[in-house]
């Protein structure tokens, strides 16, 4: 497949991504704030089913080809450190924007002009870490890409099945609970 | 008890978690958040990787210009100027955290906790306690004023 055509399909997986999320409302900062504030069942759902759906279909997807299967998700920094520091900084901006990844990309699509400012003051501070920090830090950094069966050296498939079992009990007794 | 199951916003969300397999199935990606914007300081990842996910999530704006067409629930809104230097400081933020360790985002919710990644585990720890702590200082403090 040519770029230009990965390029195109990716485009088009995003509008049909973008037209599910936005239909079902889904904003991880927004989800937080129901956290926090006592009302944490809509966004548990929400997280549990992604969880349901996407844990199967990745692992299944190694059954397929040996190129896809479970991966490991960015970087491990610093044994963690940069990831649970970095965490709460993201964590910090997207409760005072109101507004995660995804929630900022649907709030700009459904015309709220706020979130563009948003979207464009990402700029100063990937630019801020790739250009002044990450070459200050780099000699501290201790990277790792690691999956949990990796790192406790079982099969996958004893971790997604169980949990995923879990995740399903646990979505229908919030489910039923609800009304 | 199926409607108690499933409501409208539950069946969205089955067919976003599944529509992002299918593009894993066919075109080996997903969808990915924080990294996709580093185009936008020229910094296009190995095998233009990060530009991919930019133009997957330029589709995701147009793809919720369409929902909410469709809903109509599209309404323009100009920011009113009290509300902009919340959403710079935050988007300043946003920037800082997704680039200090990658894969930090929303992506540790849609992606990193299915695959089983150490790294989204301790990130949604991180983006749980800094969003509290901030919640409590700022958030709780107005709602209560």
């Amino acid at each position: 497949m040519t770029f230009s055509l990965l390029l195109t399909f990716g485009f088009l997986f995003g509008i049909g991504l973008g037209f599910f999320i936005q239909r079902a409302g889904l904003c991880f900062a927004h989800g937080l704030g129901e956290i926090f504030i006592g009302k944490p069942k809509r966004i548990i759902r929400m997280t549990l089913l992604i969880f349901i759906i996407s844990a199967l279909g990745f692992y299944l997807s190694s059954f397929v080809s040996p190129e896809l299967g479970l991966k490991p998700i960015g970087e491990l920094r610093g044994f963690g450190f940069y990831n649970l520091l970095s965490g709460m900084i993201f964590g910090a901006g997207i409760i005072l924007n109101g507004g995660c990844i995804l929630g900022t990309l649907r709030q700009l699509g459904e015309g709220n002009l706020l979130f563009l400012i948003v979207l464009l003051s990402f700029i100063p501070g990937m630019a801020l870490v790739v250009f002044i920090l990450n070459p200050l830090l780099n000699h501290s950094y201790h990277v790792q890409n690691i999956i949990l069966p990796g790192l406790i050296n079982i099969d996958p498939g004893y971790i997604i099945f169980p949990s995923v079992l879990g995740a399903m009990v646990w979505y229908t007794l919030l489910s039923l609970k609800r009304n | 008890m199926l409607k108690q199951l499933f409501n409208k916003s539950m069946i969205m969300i089955i067919l976003f978690s599944t529509l992002n397999i299918i593009m894993y199935f066919s075109i080996k990606k997903f969808w990915i958040g924080g990294s996709s914007f580093l185009p936008m300081i020229g910094n296009f990842g190995p095998n233009n990787a990060f530009l991919f996910a930019f133009l997957v999530n330029m589709g995701v704006i147009v793809g919720a210009f369409g929902g909410a067409m469709m809903s109509k629930e599209f309404n323009l809104k100009i920011p009113r100027p009290k509300d902009i230097p919340k959403a710079i400081i935050g988007g300043v933020l946003i920037g800082i955290g997704i680039t200090l360790a990658p894969g930090t985002c929303t992506t540790s919710f849609v992606i990193g906790f299915p695959m089983l990644s150490i790294s989204s585990f301790i990130s949604g720890a991180g983006i749980f306690i800094g969003g509290y702590i901030v919640y409590l200082v700022i958030i709780k403090k107005n709602l209560t004023k």
